[in-house]
């Protein structure tokens, strides 16, 4: 035995044998439920219609609980993570800008870096990884920086799994083999997108036309056969990469109200309005002269939404297969297997509500009700496996079900709804009371089956809000003369950097064209870089909308509101809007439009992207809360305290059961 | 052709006879173990007849002269001619090998050819299991210009009708989706005017003679599904097949199990070679 392996075996192997003798159980469960809100999670309360959660507040565990700067998914999860704020894992919007390429944007959770040096034969082009060559093939790399509280329960050897965790795509390693995790939001689909659907009906573009989310395609029929195209991942093998494809099948039988899909060797029989199962297909890559081609497996599901007169079928993204997956989506790599093994096929992308198809109408709204209800049983068949492989330590699972479903459905106002009558709209939203209800069943289940054997946690990022009015804060810059020339579209399309002090990039980041930082940068970083953030932070907390309402309740500087060692990419201000507003759709990739202020005509008709003070999350326990104002970021340090582990320097938050 | 279709099929009968009655154990037998059973079998057997099929005297001069131009070979391994001279005559010795193997081979393709058969109709597809659906397709016989017959599925309490009949008009089939509810061996019964046809279904958890396709009078498609009777030249239906699932194994699931049938048949052929004396 090697000295090496003595060593490591005195730190790991001692305690992971004894570890379960040693202690009692030791259970803390963490329920996720992105986007529940405090004002709707009380009122439902005071109604009777959540008595679990009721139960809980009743009993002292109930706070609202602070959210992030800015109030966005992958920020506050990642606050949650670290137990710290954006200035220690580096995440401040799904949207940030590479200052050397000056504001160039990109995802802010996880980057590919593109693969080094290829061997070319033909059309094909090869990375031979191994000496002599050594080239790089492509990386996909987690973004999110610092550590995550699971690095000190798997040091500590406490088991800890969680399900469907946002901001952690690819996952992060385990050096201690305790920790386990399905990535969740942030997880992209064999596309590369974060969800493409593919759409296929007889008024369709005659050639495949792209859009936000999704893809159109024309079908033609003859005999009641239809052949039509599944667009598959780019193969990157060829010189010029194009997509692989997946021709189908289509045949129509009017009088049944049916069709049949052949594709590959899949017969799949569809009424109107039917769901198909999850079809496993499998897309070559070409590959050069005798080496065999490359398989990647997809699943898919198939959805005839009309048979006559507009033959309309859908077909899902192309998830990565559980039970095969492309995608390195779990740590240990082999997890998604083991739960494929048991649970069969499921949805394994980040954004599983397919919000988009609503968006751009290819779904109504009882269509994206029903597509997102299959995807919570999906979800509820997960928990129960995760309650049966769950003996002791730390268990986290999140429901995505109340985000996705509340920006699709949320109305609580009087007020005109961007694309729904008044009627609709409360329907909708009557749809986001039942769900709460039902996420409170579940709840109720998991207080029935743990009871006191577990501190059982239920939490949420952040709440909701209506989206009634986009802000354009490009344009806002630009009208008020800080962005050049007067005439500018966008800050991608005509700009004059030599003139531009600040621009604004994401949902909610502003930043200042800075000398030094910023690759064509002009503000000094000293005196001229503090007075030109007061008077933009002063002018925009000014601004009023036309009926005399305020717009932004504060812009915040990161320099006063972040700590820690990863603000190099941080915005300068980040803009915090009043409920009811929210940067503009333009705004997010830098565009401008004509108007500062107009009304949100999309059916996203809520939103979170508010201020930090107006959309503040929910936290429930089934043990006493002391602390008065509990944050996202108290809740590692907490569950550290739980399993007698002291909590680490660099976390910023407490433990809220002993404030 | 219809003539050799039809010899075929009453071939099958006699098979399918002896499949069910050899092969039953099969059913509660652990996959891997079972086909290891018929390899072994299969690969003793074959020997046999490859022993009494073939000129066993001729082939053990063949291979010593293979053996002594080996040695040859090693000995005169720096004179090139005799190297050259013995190299020619192991080829030439393996390719009379191969020579003296053909007799045997024909008598052993159609045996072989029907155990292989009987098996795929274990170890291919793996039977419904309860509450799982599976698409039944009906190809009639005519053009797509012709009238279309009312076939329908007669209720049954072993599946449930879940989508269709759906015509499939390019392609002249008839498709539904069933699903299964009852254990066991069944038949769905298809009411075709004033006529009845029926295809074979199975339902369970365990291993069970599958019969994908209930084929037409085609001598290739009876050979590959000889578990039920083919159509009549002059059935309204060609062929009915039922979509069952694939099984995962890699000893007795889909295609896999062949690969390892053979492997199988071939190690324990060689391992019994010097107790039945064969040479090959």
């Amino acid at each position: 035995m090697t000295a090496a392996s003595l060593a490591a075996g005195s730190r790991v192997g001692p305690a992971i044998a004894t570890s379960k003798n040693r202690r009692p159980a030791n259970r803390v469960i963490i329920i996720g439920i992105d986007g529940m809100d405090p004002r709707l999670s009380e009122k439902l309360m005071n109604a009777g219609q959540m008595p679990n959660l009721a139960g809980l507040r009743q009993a002292g565990g109930y706070r609202v609980l602070g959210t992030s700067i800015p109030p966005q998914s992958p920020v506050a999860w990642a606050n949650f993570i670290n137990g710290a704020g954006p200035g220690s894992h580096g995440i401040f919007d799904f949207i940030h800008r590479d200052p050397a390429e000056q504001a160039a944007p990109f995802f802010a959770v996880a980057k590919t870096i593109a693969g080094n040096g290829y061997w070319k034969t033909g059309k094909h082009k090869m990375q031979l990884n191994f000496p002599p060559f050594g080239h790089k093939p492509p990386e996909t790399v987690l973004l999110r920086q610092g550590t995550p509280f699971w690095d000190y329960l798997d040091k500590a050897g406490i088991d800890s799994t969680f399900y469907d965790l946002p901001s952690n795509y690819p996952p992060s390693h385990s050096k201690y083999g305790r920790h386990k995790c399905l990535a969740g939001m942030g997880t992209p689909d064999l596309l590369g997108t974060y969800g493409t659907y593919q759409h296929f009906s007889e008024d369709g573009p005659v050639r495949t036309k792209d859009e936000d989310g999704g893809k159109r395609s024309m079908l033609f029929f003859e005999n009641e056969t239809a052949a039509a195209k599944l667009v598959g991942p780019q193969n990157n093998f060829l010189i010029e990469p194009e997509p692989s494809v997946i021709p189908f099948l289509v045949h129509r039988d009017i009088a049944a109200n049916s069709c049949a899909v052949e594709i590959q060797k899949h017969k799949i029989l569809l009424r109107q309005g039917q769901w198909s199962r999850w079809i496993k297909l499998d897309f070559e890559m070409s590959l050069p002269g005798p080496i065999p081609n490359k398989h990647l497996t997809a699943i898919c599901r198939f959805y005839l939404q009309e048979v006559s007169p507009n033959f309309r079928l859908y077909a899902s993204p192309l998830n990565s297969d559980p039970s095969n997956s492309a995608l390195r989506i779990t740590e240990p790599p082999e997890f998604i297997g083991e739960i494929s093994d048991r649970l069969g096929l499921f949805y394994t992308t980040g954004f599983q509500e397919d919000h988009k198809a609503l968006s751009n109408n290819v779904f109504n709204e009882d269509e994206f009700c029903v597509q997102a209800g299959m995807v919570l049983q999906e979800r509820l068949k997960l928990l129960e496996y995760a309650f049966e492989n769950y003996d002791d330590g730390l268990l986290f699972f999140y429901f995505s079900s109340t985000d996705l479903q509340s920006h699709m459905l949320w109305w609580d106002s009087e007020l005109k709804h961007p694309t729904r009558s008044a009627e609709d709209a409360k329907e909708c939203f009557r749809h986001i009371h039942k769900l709460y209800t039902e996420l409170d069943s579940v709840v109720g289940d998991i207080l029935k089956r743990y009871g006191d054997k577990a501190t059982i946690i239920v939490m949420s990022d952040h709440g909701f809000a209506n989206f009634k009015r986009q802000f354009n804060l490009n344009t806002w810059l630009r009208e008020n003369g800080y962005l050049y020339p007067p005439n500018s579209t966008g800050i991608f399309k005509e700009i004059d950097w030599s003139r531009t002090q600040a621009y604004g990039l994401g949902i909610n980041g502003l930043y200042l064209n800075l000398k030094g930082r910023e690759r064509d940068g002009i503000v000094d970083p000293g005196e001229q870089r503090e007075q030109l953030l007061d008077e933009i932070s002063t002018k925009l907390e000014g601004v009023r909308d036309t009926n005399g309402r305020p717009v932004i309740a504060k812009a915040h500087r990161t320099d006063k509101v972040y700590t820690g060692p990863a603000t190099a990419l941080a915005p300068d201000l980040v803009i915090g809007y009043r409920r009811d507003y929210r940067a503009s759709w333009a705004t997010c990739l830098g565009d401008i439009t004509d108007e500062i202020l107009l009304d949100n005509d999309s059916a996203w008709s809520a939103d979170h992207c508010a201020d930090v003070s107006e959309v503040p999350g929910v936290i429930f326990s089934n043990r006493p809360i002391d602390a008065a104002s509990p944050a996202l970021i108290d809740i590692a340090p907490s569950v550290l305290k739980k399993f007698g582990i002291e909590i680490p320097p660099s976390m910023q938050g407490k433990d809220i059961f002993t404030a | 052709m219809i003539f050799f279709a039809r010899i075929i099929s009453l071939i099958n009968t006699l098979t399918n006879s002896f499949g069910k009655l050899v092969l039953a154990p099969v059913e509660s037998l652990p996959g891997w173990l079972s086909n290891t059973i018929i390899s072994a079998i299969a690969g003793v057997l074959l020997l046999i007849v490859f022993k009494y099929t073939s000129n066993q005297q001729a082939i053990g001069k063949i291979r010593d002269d293979i053996k002594a131009n080996m040695l040859a070979l090693k000995l005169f391994k720096d004179s090139i001619s005799v190297t050259l001279l013995a190299e020619v005559r192991v080829f030439k010795g393996a390719f009379l090998l191969l020579l003296y193997s053909i007799v045997p081979m024909l008598v052993m393709i159609i045996p072989v050819s029907l155990l292989i058969a009987q098996m795929s109709l274990w170890y291919q597809l793996r039977p419904l299991r309860q509450g799982e659906t599976a698409v039944v397709t009906a190809k009639l016989n005519g053009n797509i210009e012709e009238n279309w017959p009312t076939i329908n599925i007669e209720p049954t309490s072993a599946i449930e009708v879940t989508v269709g009949p759906v015509r499939i008009f390019s392609k002249r089939e008839i498709c539904w989706e069933i699903k299964a509810l009852e254990n066991g061996k069944h038949n769905i019964t298809f009411d075709i005017a004033q006529d009845k046809i029926e295809k074979e279904l199975a339902i369970g958890d365990s291993y069970m003679r599958v019969s994908a396709i209930r084929p037409a009078l085609n001598w290739v498609d009876i050979l590959m599904h000889p578990a039920e009777k083919p159509f009549g030249s002059d059935s309204v239906v060609q062929s009915v097949s039922i979509d069952y699932p694939e099984r995962r194994s890699k000893t007795s699931g889909t295609d896999w199990w062949l690969i390892y049938f053979f492997i199988a048949s071939m190690v324990f052929a060689f391992l019994s070679k010097p107790f039945l004396k064969v040479r090959i």
